[in-house]
């Protein structure tokens, strides 16, 4: 039914679209446009985590390695050394790490001073060692084992947000690194310059949006903070036009799209208060991620979907895998889709700008930059030869074991014995009485039966 | 031993007065050895002359009247049986059933062990195997049992009186609204009814043989009556309320002690099994809140219910037989009055009442009533007529069967009416939401309920698990079944819920908790996705149509 109501809604669109002119901002409308099954693609950014931190402990993923012991003093073993530790009952303070700690941490390639970098520092850096397990990230582990979980899924750049988050839409840094020239981020074409000129529809969710906040509002005593998390808000064009900018919006809008099926093809996301970056802030982040995959899945664009979200940076936390020459630390990143393979972990080596390809790719746009022209992009993680798998609520608590097997075999053999054994002794007296000589038709002496009882 | 003497020390005192051993209907008169001679020398005569092959016309004359009451009682027990889908109860029974039957998706929401033992359930269970369960194949296990109810009821009228007697019981039951409506449900109780009838035969053949074997066999079928559902053992007060008050039935002690042993070897299964499966803790609990629950209804809740559910025309004519022939009264009438006022008077003064736990005694109740019907010409101004006494009883038992086949027939159809009585046939729409919830709903979402009743009808149409804001967070206040949701607000707030559903009967029966869901469909952003709507009487007294179930989409954020 939701199917036929699908196609319907589609056809209507179509048929609405065609008479009133191209709309960009319908949903359905490109989504005949697309090399793959998948017609919205929705990719949330969170905030700064590592693969280790987060799912270095993940069955059959390339977690922590046995012996890990980051010295507390680098090249002063004597100093002593912290292991990996679980984080599960504590909630360290952010390590924010600034662009000399990353460096230090990753030491040329040797990533010896995750620890170290903050000792010398005079500041306690043991915490970059911790790391969360089933028991704290229920949830995304047990997306993951429904869905994919990427151990080779690395950050843009080593350090800094707003580069991250730039090479996220735009696969390049923006001009001026953490420095916001008074022009913004300048011309550099975004994903999203190529999905509006191409008539794909898109739309940038955040959370608790502040539309007067972008790049021209930023003052030395207001940073603009929601600048850093919405890259487009740094673009003149996307801040000044209005077409453009009505394609940024509050997160609320993605709850009436999915209801109205009128989720557009590519969907990017920043959260606000619940990206993780705090540890206090992790259970809020997945709730944000239960509640946009739920309502997803029960929408009626699950089965042309793929949801991912990964995380923009390293953030000072320990990962254990040099990364590629120009990339930062592995980062989290899970894919959900109802073609998704099921529980797979993929080593494919790839980073934020994979998203992009795989935009590209299937809504048929020119790659940004040379980055994402020569990146990997997501289709390991997708089996399109098979049918969309239905939608599965997946569980913010700990999966429910299978309910016991009751031993059914025990049920049948007491109580069928019991009904047997009633029914054999019923049929046992009656049998008895029959063989009996039946009393004859003659006359009884009176006795008390005959009189009534009072 | 002479057939004239009792066959023992257990047996009636007193001989029967009749000619086979079985009293013949009260007030006619025991008769006189010349007739009794003469009838036996006819039936001699008769089986030479026929060369002891009974005829067409013979056969159809003895046995067609209980093939047509039969044929009948299925016609009322079958007609339509699936028409309704199942009410709470019946969907808690039949899901079980299905987890017996192997069913993953029901096991993981119906545990096997719950408040009863599961002999009926193991039998619906075995029309569930290889498919998904449905009404029709679990409703014919309730109804045939009540089919054969309506056949022992009549071997038990047979045996206490004689064929018309048993026979008209046997019609009396078969439209009794009370049995026709709780036979037509995968409940316990007719099975229990089933069960204890058939102990109430086995105990009029004791009482009349003294045999050990009748003794053993009606322990045993009390154990199996008790396995049906556990609470068949408040009849056992009627048993010793018969005994004991009935001085000239002499019983040996012995007998008592081996029929306890066969009650007990019988009624076995329900402590050993939860044992071996290790549930018996669960055991326990149900058993706690069972006897320390609050009451449901009040203490006249079965004299305003029971009159019309069993026909007040044949309770009348039960209470009138016994005044009118209580100079003929005997220990027969004494078993079935014990019969029916142990468990009355019980469930009476018990707070815990339930509209079919009185079924037991129906069967009682349609022998007594039948007695006094089949004594009707007996009346010295019905014989002014020869043709008048046979006129007078016929019209007499087909007025008592109209009066309580017609009602009968109106809750085999019932008419919306807006009372949504539950227990009596099915919530309106749950049927229908439950299956928009199994086509609609994603695996593994779960929704939230305003009470436990819809969310079981939910729960097993819709393949989700239901949860219900109704259910206490006090263990001493809940069945243990039920799972509570102690902070509705946090749990939708954790994402655990992704649909509330309203529904207009428990709406009715639990304001407070019906606001609480509204006020969260509020606040979580709801959004209705499916609306069941139900005919019902308006306040004008025109039918009108009404939402009865709505299922609201909820979202945190």
């Amino acid at each position: 039914m939701r199917h036929t109501t699908g196609i319907v809604a589609a056809a209507a669109a179509v048929l609405l679209g065609a008479l009133m002119g191209a709309s960009p901002a319908s949903a359905d409308a490109p989504d005949t446009r697309t090399s793959t099954p998948i017609r919205h693609f929705i990719f949330l950014m969170q905030g700064d985590r590592t693969f280790d931190n987060y799912f270095g402990t993940y069955p059959g993923a390339d977690g922590i390695p046995d012996g890990a012991c980051q010295a507390l003093v680098l090249n002063h073993p004597e100093n002593g050394c912290v292991r990996p530790f679980a984080l599960h009952g504590k909630t360290p303070d952010p390590l924010a790490p600034g662009a000399d700690v990353i460096d230090k941490q990753l030491d040329g390639g040797k990533l010896d001073g995750f620890v170290a970098a903050f000792t010398a520092q005079g500041r306690d850096g043991s915490s970059a060692m911790g790391y969360y397990d089933r028991r704290d990230l229920t949830y995304y582990w047990n997306l993951a084992e429904q869905y994919v979980l990427f151990d080779a899924f690395f950050s843009a750049v080593p350090y800094g947000y707003r580069a991250n988050r730039d090479y996220w839409v735009s696969a390049a840094a923006p001009p001026g690194g953490d420095t916001v020239a008074p022009t913004g981020y300048g011309d550099g074409p975004t994903i999203f310059d190529r999905l509006e000129a191409a008539g794909v529809s898109w739309k940038f969710y955040v959370q608790d949006y502040q539309p007067a906040q972008t790049f021209r509002t930023r003052t030395a005593t207001d940073p603009a903070p929601q600048t850093v998390r919405v890259p487009l808000l740094n673009y003149a064009r996307f801040v000044d036009d209005p077409r453009l900018r009505g394609h940024i919006v509050d997160l609320d809008q993605y709850y009436r799209d999915l209801a109205d099926g009128t989720l557009p093809a590519v969907a990017y996301v920043a959260s606000s208060g619940s990206s993780e970056r705090s540890a206090r802030s992790i259970p809020a982040g997945q709730t944000l991620v239960h509640s946009m995959v739920t309502q997803l899945m029960l929408s009626r664009s699950w089965n042309s979907s793929a949801f991912m979200w990964s995380y923009d940076g390293s953030g000072g936390w320990y990962d254990h895998v040099v990364p590629p020459a120009g990339l930062g630390l592995r980062v989290p990143a899970v894919l959900v889709s109802p073609y998704a393979r099921r529980g797979q972990v993929n080593h494919t080596r790839l980073d934020y700008t994979s998203a992009l390809v795989f935009v590209e790719h299937n809504w048929g746009v020119a790659p940004l930059t040379g980055r994402d022209a020569s990146a990997i992009d997501l289709t390991s993680a997708f089996d399109f030869a098979a049918k969309p798998r239905p939608a599965e609520i997946v569980s913010m608590n700990d999966q429910p074991a299978h309910a016991p097997l009751v031993r059914v075999g025990l049920i049948y053999g007491w109580y069928g014995g019991a009904a047997v054994l009633a029914l054999v002794l019923v049929a046992v007296a009656t049998g008895s009485s029959r063989r009996r000589p039946k009393p004859v038709a003659r006359p009884r002496p009176p006795t008390r039966e005959e009189v009534p009882v009072p | 031993m002479s057939p004239a003497e009792p066959e023992g020390p257990g047996a009636v005192a007193e001989a029967a007065p009749v000619d086979d051993g079985r009293p013949r209907i009260a007030g006619r008169g025991p008769r006189s050895p010349d007739w009794l001679a003469a009838d036996a020398l006819a039936e001699l005569v008769l089986r030479r002359v026929r060369g002891r092959r009974p005829t067409v016309s013979t056969v159809v004359r003895r046995h067609g009247p209980i093939v047509a009451v039969v044929g009948l009682a299925a016609f009322l027990r079958f007609w339509q049986l699936a028409a309704i889908g199942f009410n709470s109860d019946e969907a808690v029974y039949a899901g079980t059933a299905a987890s017996i039957a192997g069913d993953p998706t029901m096991r993981s929401i119906f545990p096997v062990f719950r408040a009863h033992p599961v002999l009926f359930q193991t039998l619906v269970a075995l029309t569930q195997y290889g498919h998904q369960p449905s009404d029709l194949a679990s409703r014919s296990v309730p109804a045939a049992i009540g089919v054969a109810t309506v056949i022992v009821t009549y071997l038990l009228g047979a045996r206490l009186y004689d064929r018309r007697v048993g026979l008209i019981a046997a019609l009396v039951l078969a439209v009794m609204p009370y049995h026709v409506v709780v036979s037509r449900q995968v409940l316990l109780d007719g099975l229990a009814t089933l069960c204890a009838t058939a102990v109430v035969y086995c105990v009029v053949r004791y009482t009349e043989s003294a045999g050990l074997r009748w003794m053993l066999a009606a322990g045993s079928m009390m154990g199996l009556t008790i396995l049906s559902k556990e609470t068949s053992v408040v009849l056992l007060g009627g048993l010793y309320a018969f005994f004991a008050l009935t001085p000239m039935v002499r019983i040996q002690i012995r007998h008592v002690l081996l029929a306890l042993v066969a009650l007990v070897v019988t009624a076995a299964p329900m402590p050993v099994v939860l044992y071996l499966a290790g549930r018996g803790d669960t055991g326990r609990s149900y058993l706690l809140w069972q006897a320390f629950r609050r009451g449901n209804h009040g203490l006249l809740f079965y004299a305003d219910v029971l009159p019309n559910a069993i026909g007040p025309l044949v309770l009348a004519v039960a209470v009138a037989g016994l005044v009118w022939l209580r100079r003929a009264n005997t220990w027969r009438e004494r078993l079935l009055a014990c019969w029916i006022v142990v468990p009355l008077s019980f469930f009476t003064l018990w707070p815990v009442k339930g509209y079919q736990y009185l079924l037991p005694i129906a069967p009682a109740v349609a022998v007594l009533a039948a007695r006094c019907l089949a004594a009707l010409p007996t009346l010295q101004w019905l014989r002014r007529r020869a043709w008048l006494p046979r006129t007078v009883t016929v019209l007499a038992v087909l007025v008592t069967a109209v009066s309580l086949a017609v009602p009968a027939w109106a809750r085999v159809n019932p008419a919306p009416d807006g009372t949504f009585l539950a227990g009596t046939g099915g919530l309106p729409g749950g049927r229908e939401a439950g299956e928009w919830v199994r086509t609609n709903v994603p695996a593994r979402a779960q929704l939230l309920a305003i009470g436990p009743s819809m969310a079981n009808v939910l729960e097993f149409y819709g393949r989700h698990r239901v949860f219900a804001l109704s259910v206490s967070p006090n263990p001493n206040d809940r069945n243990p079944a039920y799972v509570p949701v102690p902070n509705p607000d946090r749990s939708l707030r954790d994402g655990e819920f992704q649909y509330v559903v309203w529904d207009s009967y428990t709406a009715n029966r639990a304001a407070f908790f019906a606001d609480e869901a509204l006020r969260l469909i509020a606040r979580y952003h709801g959004v209705a996705v499916k609306t069941v709507t139900a005919t019902v009487r308006g306040a004008s007294g025109q039918p009108v149509v009404q939402p009865v179930i709505v299922i609201y989409e909820v979202r945190v954020q």
